[in-house]
């Protein structure tokens, strides 16, 4: 019988592909929209992974290979994808929103950072490499807690109990005399104060 | 600060998150603007004489059918543009149609009609004011709009100021047709494209001027 020209060769595929990721990640995205805390942090680190890996890649190929920088990016990246959770269409891939939001931030960064960037080839590829923390490296240069500074004694004293002792926010809003949402309220607003230093950092020098 | 510090205390602070809210907040924006807008215009430009007979006749129609389906394509591509990863400039053309029907609709009339009378369909009465009205009457729902603008996530930011631009202009076209007493398809197919195309072309060149989120 004749030959079957069906077989089609498959390429060599990254560990995990786009779509890969994209059918793994969507429903838990989505279960982490309704409220679930664990669906969150499981998103939160799938997704920083893949895009330290895409931000490294991008910022080594701008000239710029300190891990520190890139750490600083991908903390931007992931406070804006925190603030923006309610622009996520939940008809949408999830992967196609946080690549968008991560390039948009890592543009704004290299205008920031660089006199003549801005043009700068932006190569979608290279999203598909992941980028496990180097635990020397997955600290950030800038000192975000400078940009808490702004925020009221008790504010500060909740979020170093969450962020430092790793106790859950029911805990820390009682130790710090808070009810829970209101502890979530006054984390929401150290990010947003977090976020306006990152955007606001390249109005003065260092 | 750790990374790993960073997704602790967003994970902490994170509560149930409401996708819908700015689909609805736009909508309810963008009818809002209408009714100041439509309010602005009969104050101070007040109806036209023929009101109560001539909201129902073709050409009033046509202006409000006109701005309505302006607003509303770009209302909705301005609503996504807010939305990274949804990639809605390849819609935008979708703002064409109700542009190519009333250009349509103007050279039909055109045809028919003996070329002396060319000149009087085409410019009517008051071009002018339709030229400067819409435009300057786009500035409230425009405001608005790029306010809103500030609430979501555009990524595209020429794209969100020309859907901007374009719903305002849109909106501002419905406004004042309570006012204006030029009725020919000729008229409507010019200057009312023309100030829609202005308005569209502001809203572009500001939003993407304005500090990035």
């Amino acid at each position: 019988m004749s030959r079957s020209y069906l077989a089609c060769s498959h390429e060599d595929v990254p560990a995990l592909s786009l779509d890969e990721l994209e059918s793994q990640l969507r429903p838990v995205f989505l279960a982490a929209l309704t409220g679930d805390e664990a669906a969150y942090r499981l998103f939160l680190d799938t997704i920083s992974v893949r895009l330290r890996g895409y931000l490294r890649r991008m910022l080594t190929r701008a000239g710029r290979s300190e891990a520190s920088e890139v750490e600083d990016v991908l903390q931007e990246v992931l406070l804006a994808l925190h603030l923006s959770q309610h622009t996520y269409d939940p008809a949408s891939p999830v992967t196609a929103w946080a690549h968008a939001i991560a390039r948009y931030k890592l543009v704004d960064h290299l205008r920031r950072t660089s006199r003549h960037a801005g043009n700068q080839p932006l190569d979608d590829q290279a999203y598909h490499l992941a980028g496990p923390a180097d635990s020397a490296a997955s600290e950030a240069r800038l000192d975000l807690e400078r940009a808490m500074a702004a925020l009221p004694e008790r504010t500060r004293g909740l979020i170093d109990r969450v962020k430092l002792q790793g106790t859950t926010v029911a805990e820390a809003a009682r130790a710090s005399g808070m009810t829970e949402t209101a502890a979530k309220v006054a984390i929401h607003r150290g990010l947003q104060a977090m976020a306006r230093f990152f955007s606001r950092r390249g109005e003065r020098p260092g | 600060m750790q990374t790993d510090d960073l997704i602790s205390l967003m994970t902490a602070g994170h509560r149930p998150v409401d996708t819908g809210w700015l689909r609805r907040v736009t909508w309810l924006c963008a009818l809002a603007a209408l009714a100041f807008t439509a309010l602005l215009v009969l104050l101070v430009l007040g109806a036209r004489r023929d009101l109560a007979v001539a909201w129902l006749t073709v050409p009033v129609i046509a202006k409000v059918l006109l701005g309505a389906s302006v607003a509303g394509i770009a209302l909705s591509l301005f609503q996504r543009s807010l939305r990274p990863g949804l990639r809605p400039r390849r819609f935008l053309p979708l703002v064409a149609l109700p542009i190519v029907a009333v250009v349509g609709w103007a050279a039909l009339t055109l045809l028919r009609a003996p070329v002396e009378q060319w000149g009087m369909l085409i410019f009517g009465s008051y071009w002018r004011a339709c030229l400067i009205a819409i435009p300057l009457y786009a500035l409230l729902p425009l405001a608005i709009l790029f306010g809103l603008a500030r609430r979501g996530a555009p990524v595209d930011g020429t794209l969100t100021g020309a859907c901007a631009g374009l719903a305002s202009a849109g909106l501002a076209t419905i406004a004042y047709s309570l006012h204006c007493p030029d009725d020919t398809a000729p008229f409507l197919a010019t200057w009312y494209t023309l100030a829609i195309a202005a308005v569209t072309a502001i809203g572009a060149v500001t939003f993407a001027r304005l500090p990035r989120w």
